[in-house]
Formats: structure tokens, sequence, C-alpha cells
């Protein structure tokens, strides 16, 4: 066990936790934020992803002993009071079906758009990849990003 | 059907009895908050809501002073859209204000049918949601039309107001509710509104879950978060069937967090559900558990299932197949006019077992004791668990709390008792600790109750070029049976199976035996077509009645809603347009006829260096009455999108008893740049009520996919799945 100093959402956290925990159990079940999800523990499905110092990355295969200073952004830390743009669109363009890979799917949008503003569909589609979804919203969570992306611009 | 409903029966389908005095106390008192249990002062789950304050109208309905409306979702919502579903039907004959109409996720209501399945649960509510609107609206008008001393006649409502005709003046719902006691006798009759008049249903409005789902907060059971509560998993036996010897804890016991390792001892649920002997880990945290899980040494006896070799298994189906042995499950006309036939045409296909691979794994939370016990998790069949529970543990069912979660997906798997029960069996092991028992991904996919594997052997004869009898024989690995659902116009039809016993027990799965059954019938009725030489639209369409049918199910077969679907895929499709080369459309058609529904596919795909590319889908579907064509839409498109996962990465594979696959990597799944352009189509309907929708896709689509291949390349396929999408 080993004391670690986060930081979340832009709020610290400090923590007890073995060197091997994945950040994704840090978040879930020692800090208390659940909206970023198990989903396979192997990087294969990115229910669990979340933002690290802005970059989009697998919280289940990352220890929380390589976090450090890095600050973590999570499904709960998007909404500022008001929506973020994806989140609007998701809402708008009604992505989701049983919802449970959507975080991972917005944290993946999100990251993407900050990065390139106006994606082509084969862009979003290659980004997009790695999240999973076993309700088949694939068609609308292409939808919602371009209609994003054009309100991001 | 019509659109007045007794009221006995409505308040018998409440659950609630005939006496007047009970519904005088059951309806309408202001409630203030629930009893808690004194095991465990946690406040009741209500999806941030409470119920100070507010008038609860029978089970379904509870109107605060504020105007905010509550209704009670008793259908498990995992993803179909059947919590907002009803509350569009609820809040259209109530004439609610949308923005006030908020869902509650209620506990399991003693005498109410919950089970989610079949894409049945719309259809079933359809009257009693309704009935529930119009008699609050109803309840609402008489309080408002005695405040202002005027006939209810005089009064109409809109948007959480009743609204005086002539002076406009208006009272809002939330304050009339006080004042509302309800009489059986004065209240008189309850009119629904005539769909005219709908302002919800038929139209596209937002499903009210998805903030939730967005903002991170929808409230899964895995995310349950307690005071004092543990995180569990456990390591159950390899094989279906084997036993617990003995086992060490000592490496385990010394990682960090981790409290304590309890055995779990299998169970026979029912006939078709047992729960594996297990080891269980308790830790402070689920991480924890994990790792110190893989320190456990353990001792099994296996037992026989892990001898079974899936070659010889299949060896012994595809034999049993030409043996004269078999069930009956379904005839019309002659069994031996077969056998009179000029020729036969004869094609046998194999549909392999599929995993469910729910996003959220199976878990839940339990904390027991032997005179009471809660439990929190997603289930599709609150009522069986809570029955099972009684049954294998003994807690009286007014004694368990059972806390039902929406799910990140059931598909059939979150029918079965076993997690919730799983759950409590661990507490009760540790001596009744609140525990969280989680299933990991390979957990959950090597433990899965998969879709049993199904083989159709199909027969056709012909006398005078016109085809006169029809055969089925089917294989199925114990579970379920066949459906037998031979819609076209031959007049000798014979329909029997086998049921054989493979290494693990089975499930329901998404359209259950619907995609077997139509992946042999609609690729067979394609293939005879091609060999008598005509056009696969045309040769279904003239073996296509019209009119109403029995057919093999309780709900008698509509050709005409059947044939819509199929004229309308065709046509959206330009079904029969020319194509380049290596290029090809399949069409099929099929029934799901536990919900009453009817789809049809079209499927375009392109072939280059036998990689199997699916370009395109129309979807048709004829589902009656749309609540929403918006959540329609969303069905069909999950369900295409689901038998494409199926055709090329489906299946399963098992070594002496134990499932080969293990997570994401090996039981792939669909991913986002594999999708085809998918149209819905949803026919106009004169059907006066809802049907099913959630299941009426993937039937469909392993034929179109396949009968497109074979236009494409010549080739036929009979058996699933492809080599991911190679040839």
């Amino acid at each position: 066990m080993a004391k670690y100093n986060i930081s979340v959402n832009e709020n610290r956290f400090e923590i007890d936790a073995t060197p091997s925990t994945p950040l994704l159990w840090v978040l879930r079940d020692i800090v208390g934020l659940t909206g970023t999800k198990y989903g396979c523990g192997i990087g294969q499905c990115g229910a669990c992803t979340v933002h690290m110092d802005g970059e989009s990355i697998r919280s289940c295969s990352i220890p929380i002993s390589d976090i450090n200073s890095a600050n973590i952004r999570t499904i709960e830390g998007l909404a500022n009071g008001y929506l973020h743009p994806v989140q609007q669109s998701w809402i708008d363009e009604q992505v989701p079906q049983c919802g449970y890979c959507q975080a991972g799917q917005i944290m993946s949008a999100v990251a993407l758009l900050e990065k390139n503003t106006n994606p082509t569909e084969e862009e979003i589609k290659s980004n997009m990849a790695g999240n999973l979804c076993r309700c088949g919203t694939y068609p609308r969570i292409i939808k919602a990003i371009k209609a994003a992306a054009s309100k991001i611009k | 059907m019509s659109p007045m409903i007794k009221r006995r029966k409505f308040l018998q389908q409440l659950g609630i009895g005939s006496s007047g005095l009970i519904i005088g106390i059951s309806l309408l008192e202001s409630c203030t908050s629930d009893v808690r249990s004194g095991v465990s002062p946690i406040p009741e789950f209500m999806n941030g809501f409470d119920v100070d304050g507010a008038s609860q109208i029978g089970e379904y309905i509870q109107i605060k002073p504020d105007g905010n409306i509550f209704v009670n979702i008793v259908k498990h919502e995992m993803g179909q859209g059947v919590a907002s579903g009803m509350l569009g039907i609820i809040a259209d004959e109530l004439d609610a204000d949308w923005s006030k109409v908020n869902l509650i996720y209620t506990p399991p209501i003693t005498g109410l049918d919950n089970w989610a399945g079949g894409s049945t649960s719309t259809l079933k509510q359809w009257d009693i949601m309704r009935n529930a609107g119009a008699l609050v609206r109803k309840l609402l008008v008489n309080q408002a039309a005695a405040i202002w001393n005027i006939s209810s006649d005089e009064c109409y409502t809109e948007s959480n107001h009743v609204i005086q005709k002539g002076t406009g003046e208006k009272i809002e719902y939330g304050q009339l509710v006080e004042g509302i006691r309800y009489d059986e006798e004065t209240v008189g009759e309850v009119k629904l509104k005539d769909p005219k008049d709908f302002k919800f249903i038929g139209q596209s409005f937002q499903n009210n879950t998805i903030p939730d789902m967005v903002l991170g907060r929808h409230p899964y059971a895995i995310d349950v978060q307690l005071p004092n509560m543990k995180y569990a998993v456990i390591e159950r036996v390899p094989v279906w069937g084997g036993k617990l010897i003995d086992f060490d804890a000592t490496e385990a016991l010394k990682m960090p967090g981790v409290e304590k390792v309890v055995p779990i001892e299998g169970l026979v649920v029912d006939s078709n559900s047992h729960i594996r002997p297990g080891v269980a880990v308790i830790a402070n945290n689920t991480w924890a558990a994990l790792e110190a899980r893989k320190l456990l040494k353990i001792n099994w006896k296996l037992g026989g299932k892990r001898h079974i070799v899936h070659e010889n298994f299949l060896d012994e189906a595809y034999r049993l197949l030409n043996t004269p042995e078999g069930e009956h499950s379904h005839s019309e006309g002659e069994r031996s006019a077969m056998q009179e036939a000029d020729s036969t045409i004869t094609h046998t296909y194999e549909f392999p077992y599929q995993h469910h691979a729910c996003m959220e794994p199976l878990n839940a939370t339990a904390m027991f004791d032997e005179h009471t016990c809660e439990v929190w998790v997603g289930t599709q069949a609150a009522n069986y668990m809570i029955r099972n529970i009684t049954k294998h543990f003994g807690v009286p069912e007014d004694q368990i709390k059972l806390h039902c979660h929406p799910s990140g997906g059931g598909f059939g798997l979150r029918y079965w008792a076993s997690h919730g029960m799983e759950a409590l069996m661990v507490s009760k092991a540790a001596g009744g600790d609140l525990v969280k028992m989680m299933y990991s991904r390979e957990d959950d996919i090597k433990f899965d109750f998969p879709n049993p594997l199904q083989i159709c052997k199909h027969t056709v004869g012909l006398k005078n070029n016109a085809l006169d009898s029809w055969h089925i024989k089917s294989i199925i690995d114990n579970w379920g049976g066949l459906l037998a659902w031979m819609i076209y116009d031959i007049p000798n039809k014979y329909a029997e199976q086998i049921q054989v016993d493979g290494f693990t027990q089975m499930s329901a799965w998404r359209s259950v035996m619907a995609n077997a059954e139509s992946f042999a019938t609609e690729c067979f009725i394609d293939e005879v077509a091609t060999e008598v030489g005509k056009d696969p639209l045309k040769f279904r369409l003239e073996y296509l009645k019209t009119g109403i049918h029995e057919l093999n199910h309780k709900f008698p077969f509509n050709y005409d809603r059947m044939r819509h679907a199929l004229e309308l895929a065709a046509e959206k499709s330009s079904y029969g347009k020319v194509l380049g080369k290596n290029t090809g459309q399949g069409i099929a058609l099929f029934p799901y006829m536990h919900g009453n529904g009817y789809g049809a596919a079209v499927a375009e795909v392109s072939v280059h260096q036998n990689e199997v590319k699916v370009t395109k889908i129309d979807i048709a579907i004829e589902c009656g009455l749309v609540v929403n064509p918006d959540f329609v839409k969303k069905q069909m498109e999950g369900g295409v999108i689901w038998a494409l996962t199926a055709l090329f990465y489906g299946g399963t594979e098992y070594k002496n008893g134990v499932v080969a696959r293990s997570n994401f990597h090996d039981n792939k799944l669909l991913r986002i740049n594999e999708v085809p352009q998918i149209e819905v189509h949803i026919c106009e309907s004169t059907e006066t009520q809802p049907w099913g929708v959630g299941e009426i896709a993937p039937p469909v689509i392993y034929p179109a996919v396949c009968n497109a291949i074979f236009a494409a390349t010549g080739k036929r396929i009979r058996k699933l799945p492809l080599n991911g999408a190679l040839l």
C-alpha cells in the first residue's frame, strides 16, 4: 500500500492504494466516481476511458503509481455548470441505449475533437474504434460527433 | 382491443384487491417516508427523488405538490427504452407536461408481471399504462371541478393543468393532489384518449434516461455504493456440473485489502439454471479481490462435462439428424406427402452457440440475514429472483428487499437469478457482510449461459413444379425448442426436434431460436428459389398467403403485416437493381411471434479477395402502433449490429468443458468502423396497439447477408460464424 495524491476533475484526493491498482478502480472504489466503467480490464473495450493531461487513456490499464501529478478528467468532470457540446449532441441525437459504454465513448469523442475540430467520417471511425458498444449505437455516435464538431467550430 | 377496460380487471392488474376499503387505503394516500428496514438504514433508492409529500396513485404514479409526476417503471430497463416508452404512454393519457415526468426504478410489486423479455414489455403494459394515466387525469379533473363547483364536462386538461372551458382559468396538477380522495363508486367510467389526440405516442419524444447516462450517473447496479460495502469475486468451478473439493487461501489472504475467503456451495436453482460452486474472495476494493483470486489454490472435481469434444458432439448431432427419432413440434397436412414428391431439395444449416457479452458484466450487491435480506441488482425477472431466494434460502418473500436497477444490457442473460443469489450466498458465507459481487469480463464469458447451438435440416418436396411438402428437423442444445414458424403456404408441413445435452447450460439470447431458424429457413427458401429458377422475392411472395392464420404460437400470424414489411424492405432497397461485379443483394423476412412483430431486410455486400463487406442494410418492421418511432429505429439499428457481430465473430469454442474465449480480444464485437449504412423503415400500421420491437431485426440479418453473399459470389453459407469476414 502507498499514499498517492492525485488530481481528478480539478479536485485533489489523497488516497491509499497498492501501486499496481489501475486508475479505474481507484476512481470507482476509492474516490467514489463511478461514471467511468469497467468493461474488460484489458484495454479492449474503452468503457474506462478518461483523460490524463488531455490525452485519452484506458484507465483499466494504467496503474495508480504512474499517475503522479497528471490532471485526470472523468465523465463527471466534463460538464461545467452546463453540458459539454459532446454531451449535448449525445442527447440531441439520442445516442445511448443501455448507456454503459457511453461515458467512455464521450470521453474518446471529446479527446478527438480537442485535437481535430473537423474530423472526417473515416477519422471518426478510426479514432473511435477502441470503444465497443453492444447495443449498436455506432451510427448515432458518428452522427453526434459530426454535430458536436460543427457546434464547437 | 377495446379502449375501455373493466374496472375490476384493471384493479386486478394493479395487484389490488376488489374490496373498497383496500382501494381507499392504497390509492391516493399522501406518502410519508418509507419505513426503513431495521437491518440497513440506507435510503430507498429512487433515482434521486424522495416521496415526502407526494400522492401515490396505485402502484404506478405519484404526483408531488410541485406538479412533478413520478412513474414506477415495473419492467426492466436494459437499453430498449421501455422506461421512457412507459412514461410517454402515461404522460399522454394524463396530459402531463413532459418536463415534469420522472421515472422511478421500483422494487418489484407483488402480483405484477415484471418479466422483461420476448419483446413483450410495452405490448403487455399498454392498456395498463393508458388506464393508469387516464384514471389519474379523471381524478384531477374531478377535483378541480369540485373546487370550481362546476361539472367535470366543463373542464379539459393540457400540459399538467386542468383548465376551465370558457374562462380559461387553470389549476396545476400539483395544487390538486392533496385534496384528492379516491372513491371507486364516484369516479365513474374512465375513458381513454382517441389515438388521434395523442401528443406523445407516435412522436419521437426524448428518452428520459439519456441525460443521466451522458453525465455518468445512470444508476447501474455495478455502481452501487453503500456504507461498509465489501467487494467480492468468485472463482467458480471451470466445468459445469463440477464440484469444489478444498482450497488454500493462505496467499490470497496476505494481499492488502483482502478480508475473507469463503466457499460457495453449488446450487440447482431449477432445471434450467445452476449456480456453480466456487471460492469467493472478499476485499475492501475490487482490484484486491481480483488479484487475490489469482493466488487461490483450489482442488476441483471437474466432472463428466469435461470429456465432451465439440467435433464428436457435432458428429453425433448430425448423425441424429438423419435418424428417424424426433419429437414432434408442428405439423399441417400429411407427413407422408414428402414421400410422394417428384423431387426433393435438402439443405442443413448450423447456427453456433452465442455469447451475451453485455457491456455491464453480471453483478449484484447483497446483504444476507436469514430473516431478511436485501439485494441491489439489474434483473429482467425480479419476481423470479425473489421466488428463488425464498425457495432456496428460506427468507420469506415479504422480507426480501430487491432494489431494481436498470442495466448495461440484458439480452436474456439478466433473466436468470444466479447473480443476485450468488451475491447473497457470498454475504451469507461471510457472516452477513454487505457485498458487491462482480463478474470479471473473463467470468462473464466463461460462465455465460450461451444461446444454444441449433442445427436445422430443411427439406421441400416438389410436386408438379410446386412446393407441396416441407419438413424441418432440428437439433438443439437443451434449452427452448423448435419454434417452427413455418409461414410459407406449403400444404404439408412437419417439424420435429431432438434436444441434446451439451457442455454447459443454455439461455435465452436476443431473438432466441428465431435467429437459428430464420437463418435456416430464409437461406433455404432462397436456395430453393434459385434451384427452381425463380426470383427470390417473387418466389417468397408467391408462397405467402394473405389474411390471418393460425401459426405455431399463441398470436395468430398476420400475412398482410408480414407482406407489408417484405414489400417495404424490397422497395426501399430497390431490390433487384443492377449491381457491379462481386456485389450482391440478399433478402429475408421473418416474424418474431413472441412479440407479434414482423421484420424483413435487404442486405447489400461486396466481396473482394474472399473478404465480405456489408455495405448496406435496409430493414423494415411492422410493429403495430408505434409509441416512439425513434425508439423503434434504435432497436432496429442495434439489432442489425447485434446480428452482424454474431455473423462474423459469433460462436464459441470449448476444451475439456471450459470456454476457450475470455475477453473482447477473442470474443469480438463489431466495431464502429465495421458498420454498414443502416436504413430503418417502419411500416404504417392499422393495428391499434403496439407490438414487439427489440428482437425483430436480428433473425432476418443472417439470411439477408448470406443470400447477398450468394448473389455476389455464387457461394452458399450454411454454417456460421463466417471466419471473421473471410469466406
